[in-house]
């Protein structure tokens, strides 16, 4: 075995006492396999890989157990052995691939270092680099050599930092989200590279995500973890295509399919309770947000039961053939397109200038970051726009939001031209559009309670309004966005990062708009989470007749919500029509890769795909 | 890279014409609308009003504000200054003679601030969660407490007077001789004529004053480069680093002190440009004949054209030194160099 654990517990030593954040954890990870750890953030998941490289947070220890590599003990094992082996025989796949390579050093400098760390003479390293970037199919080496990190895109970088990972043909390599930062197609990419390097040198893999559809195509083996605890394990397709547990049911149902009819997804109540909720979690620590639990699982922690060969459940044997997790409803799509045009825009465009050298001339091509459009909004119309990074979709967001002047173009709200900046179209927009901002933790002055903040919009729009004004309105936001009135009076700090979306959200409702923009506001959330907001966003539309444009990068959450939509690349919209229609019979090559890309529900059918023919 | 460098330096020396004449102008103003009178202050005793009226008639005292400006400004574009009322004698001359003692004290004050700055930001950071660490916090507070003059003063009575390790007056023992070959630069003159003890000497001299005017820069550096360096030391690269093997030494010298050195060299360039207003009292109390002194004197003789003179210096030090520092940020920080050249 490379990699084996038994009955490891990690635990945060506090003031209130021993809290484990993860418990009893055992595994076994050979050569030449992959083992998913798969679990929502705050599950304890990125623990594995920190015992294994000694950076654990302050205060978190090894309590019990044992964690060993190739026969070396890692807990117990003196630090030289260790640091001997990092790099060497076991190495990393960063998450964030930008920000984990030092701006300052060309790639050749960072790579060089390394490969004097593993003991490569100088005379031979250079061809040694060109060989691992060309494994990786990076297609110029020697340029991506003499390049600064900044200078390559997030996707050339992960794929030197997999290059560098794997060129001492480690026996393990930890990956932690490797591809969360990434673009799909980029993903795919990515994972095919690193199961291709993994297979040819029979490495072990950890791969890390949170993302259970995606560990199904990459692994061998998954581990489901759920506060701290393994609830599943076994055999990837029989997790994939038989989950046990109703955690994992539930974390399978929260994420929209791709294909076949839509169902209302079913959402788990709350979210994972933070490390310092652990302690009070008694019996099985799922059992507080459980669909079937009862009395049975609050009694003893359930042990793991293997169900069949190889496939573990913590959950309690009444439980086993209980029903599934919430019966599925069959969501029936209002789409009527024949609501009265919220906004219209035609020809809309933007042309950012290059900038200007020091002699005052403009140097080089601008950017046409979108290029002439035309988009449409109707009153209960949700509009998905969907592309890459680079692909224009914010620029867009930001030009019906009037933060942006168009190069060319009309927008139209209500019937009313507001393509000219002026108090009026301003006040116009103000009442009629509101943006929900994609990272609810800066888009929330932490400085200000919940209170202040989903009716902040009222200080400047709303003259002379008073106090219990303020609070009645806050309370009906709260409730319309399924906030416990509880949280009033609290700070952002104090909230969990589905709550804060949804005090984002109760924000821009607050002037009742009738058009929501929305910029990626789901990606940043866990899929349980995600859930709730989708449906949250789908009631606003049932009870409200709200229009929203929705920003994303995800299809299958597009498909979900949205009854049209929009692909985007490199500025120009390639595809535009109703979403069923362009799912069942996208036209353009872009659109087919895009949707080739994103892992499919299907574990039969082949993915990544071998011709990845984007970027 | 040279040319990008050159790209700033033209771009800066534009930039500095509007820059000077605006200060000049400033100074020229309040000078006349201070009550000072640089002729009361240079009469015999014993002169008329008639005497009194033809010195001021023959500095041009007697014209309307712009056309004394106008004047001493296009003469300033002849590289002539004027003439000293108090010391009678060409301003140029003044300032050529104490500008190379300033520039002397100020690269040595300099170059001993930046040392004992990165040197303890980085014993700070090696430090931290030690003892140590807050014996060097607690340095830093002291050393900013004390206000440089302050220093000198401290200095000369430690070192110079209970300890007479350093001399504290003058740049020169007064039993030496200057070398013909005269830069002003003694150092330089000492050093090319070969003449140790005249090395040594100026070195012990300039000792004292140099380290007065470190202390005013050196606590803020350490305390800017300790905390940019706990920064810095989280960063993803330094993580990913670690995880390779990479030596703590080695992450460091070459992943978290170049990232962190950063904005302590744009400190730096704010703080050389407030060393040289330290030079006015240090030079003063070591008696050390450079601008600073050469200053003092003008003020205190309303010595009208010295003043605005040095004054235009020490703006145009300033601004050198905050050029240099930008082409060094440049050759340091490839971001810069390469913006929108991206691959």
């Amino acid at each position: 075995m490379v990699l084996q654990a038994r009955n490891l517990t990690v635990s945060l030593q506090s003031k209130d006492g021993r809290i484990d954040v993860l418990r009893d954890v055992s595994f076994d990870l050979a050569p030449g396999k992959v083992l998913g750890l798969v679990g929502e953030s705050g599950a304890g998941k990125s623990m594995i890989g920190r015992v294994v490289s000694r950076n654990l947070p302050k205060n978190f220890s090894v309590t019990h157990g044992s964690l060993t590599f190739a026969g070396h003990d890692v807990i117990h094992g003196s630090d030289a052995m260790l640091a001997g082996l990092l790099g060497d025989r076991i190495s990393f796949v960063p998450q964030e691939p930008l920000t984990a390579l030092n701006p300052l050093m060309t790639i050749a400098q960072q790579f060089g270092e390394h490969l004097d760390r593993i003991g490569i003479r100088r005379a031979h390293q250079h061809a040694q680099m060109v060989k691992a970037l060309e494994d990786v199919r990076l297609l110029d080496p020697k340029r991506v050599l003499s390049s600064y990190p900044f200078q390559l895109s997030g996707g050339m970088c992960q794929r030197v930092l997999i290059a560098m990972a794997f060129v001492s043909q480690p026996a393990l390599v930890v990956a932690d989200e490797p591809t969360t930062a990434l673009d799909v197609s980029t993903q795919a990419t990515i994972v095919q590279i690193m199961r291709r390097l993994q297979q040819d040198h029979d490495t072990a893999l950890l791969f890390i995500t949170h993302d259970l559809r995606l560990a199904a195509h990459v692994c061998d083996d998954i581990l489901v973890l759920y506060a701290g605890e393994v609830v599943e394990r076994g055999p990837a397709r029989a997790i994939s295509g038989d989950p046990q547990h109703p955690y994992t049911r539930a974390l399978q149902a929260a994420n929209p399919s791709l294909d076949g009819p839509l169902t209302r997804l079913p959402s788990l109540p709350d979210n994972m309770p933070g490390i310092a909720g652990f302690s009070a979690l008694k019996g099985c620590r799922f059992g507080p947000r459980c669909p079937v639990a009862d009395q049975a699982c609050v009694g003893a922690v359930p042990q793991l039961r293997e169900t069949s060969p190889g496939h573990w459940v913590r959950c309690s044997p009444a439980c086993q053939h209980g029903k599934p997790v919430a019966a599925p409803v069959i969501e029936h799509r209002a789409d009527d397109l024949s609501g009265e045009v919220i906004l219209q825009a035609s020809g809309l465009s933007k042309y950012f200038e290059p900038p200007r050298n020091w002699l005052g001339r403009r140097e080089g091509p601008g950017l046409h970051a979108v290029r002439p459009m035309d988009l449409c909004v109707r009153a209960g119309e949700f509009v998905g726009i969907v592309g890459e990074s680079g692909s224009g979709k914010s620029t867009l967001a930001r030009l019906l939001m009037g933060l942006e002047t168009p190069t060319t173009g009309q927008i139209s709200l209500d019937g009313r031209d507001i393509s000219v900046s002026n108090p009026q179209t301003k006040q116009l927009r103000l009442d009629t559009l509101q943006m929900v901002f994609q990272d609810p933790q800066s888009a929330l002055n932490p400085r200000r309670s919940v209170e202040e903040l989903v009716t902040q919009v009222m200080e400047s729009h709303i003259k002379a309004v008073t106090p219990e004004a303020r609070r009645i309105r806050a309370q009906d936001l709260l409730r319309e966005t399924g906030l416990s009135p509880e949280l009033l009076h609290r700070y952002p700090s104090q909230l969990s990062g589905g709550q804060k979306q949804r005090v984002n959200i109760a924000r821009a409702l607050c002037v009742t708009p009738r058009l929501l923009i929305a910029d990626e506001i789901v990606s940043g959330l866990d899929v349980s989470v995600q859930a709730q907001i989708l449906n949250l966003l789908l009631d606003l539309k049932a009870r409200r007749q709200i229009g929203l444009v929705f920003i994303s990068h995800d299809l299958s959450v597009v498909r979900y919500l949205c009854s049209s939509m929009i692909v985007m690349r490199h500025g120009k919209v390639v595809e535009q029509g109703p979403t069923e229609q362009v799912f069942s019979n996208p036209q353009h090559a872009y659109t087919k890769a895009l949707f080739a890309a994103a892992p499919p529900a299907d574990l039969e059918s082949l993915w990544p795909p071998e011709q990845t023919s984007l970027s | 890279m040279a040319f990008l460098a050159l790209q700033l330096l033209i771009k800066r020396a534009f930039l500095a014409v509007p820059i000077l004449l605006c200060v000049s102008a400033l100074v020229f103003l309040i000078l006349r609308l201070l009550p000072a009178d640089p002729i009361a202050m240079s009469v015999p005793p014993g002169a008329t009003q008639a005497d009194y009226d033809m010195l001021r008639i023959s500095f041009g005292l007697d014209r309307s504000l712009p056309e004394q400006y106008l004047i001493w400004l296009g003469k300033l574009l002849h590289g002539d200054f004027g003439g000293s009322i108090f010391f009678r004698r060409p301003v140029m001359e003044l300032i050529s003679k104490a500008l190379p003692a300033t520039l002397e004290l100020v690269s040595f004050g300099f170059m001993l601030g930046v040392v004992i700055g990165i040197a303890g930001g980085l014993g700070m950071f090696m430090l931290r969660g030690r003892w140590g660490e807050q014996v060097l916090d607690g340095s830093t507070t002291v050393m900013m407490a004390i206000p440089e003059f302050l220093w000198a003063i401290l200095l000369i009575l430690f070192l110079g007077v209970l300890v007479p390790v350093f001399p504290f007056i003058g740049r020169l023992a007064p039993d030496l001789t200057l070398p013909p070959a005269a830069t002003g630069f003694l150092l330089v003159d000492a050093a090319l004529s070969l003449r140790f003890d005249l090395l040594m000497s100026v070195l012990a001299h300039m000792a004292l004053p140099a380290l007065a005017l470190a202390i005013g820069i050196a606590p803020l550096l350490m305390r800017v480069l300790r905390s940019s360096l706990l920064e810095t030391i989280h960063e993803d690269y330094v993580t990913q680093a670690r995880l390779r093997g990479t030596s703590e030494t080695r992450i460091v010298i070459r992943h978290a002190f170049p990232n962190a050195a950063l904005p302590t060299l744009s400190l730096i360039g704010v703080q050389g440009g407030f060393m040289f207003g330290g030079t006015v009292l240090v030079e003063m109390i070591f008696a050390y004949p450079g601008l600073g002194n050469l200053m003092i004197d003008a003020v205190r003789n309303h010595d009208l054209p010295v003043i605005q003179a040095v004054a235009l210096i020490y703006c145009i030090l300033v601004l050198g030194i905050n050029a240099v520092v930008d082409v060094i940020y440049l050759a340091v920080n490839p971001r810069l160099r390469l913006k929108g050249r991206a691959a």
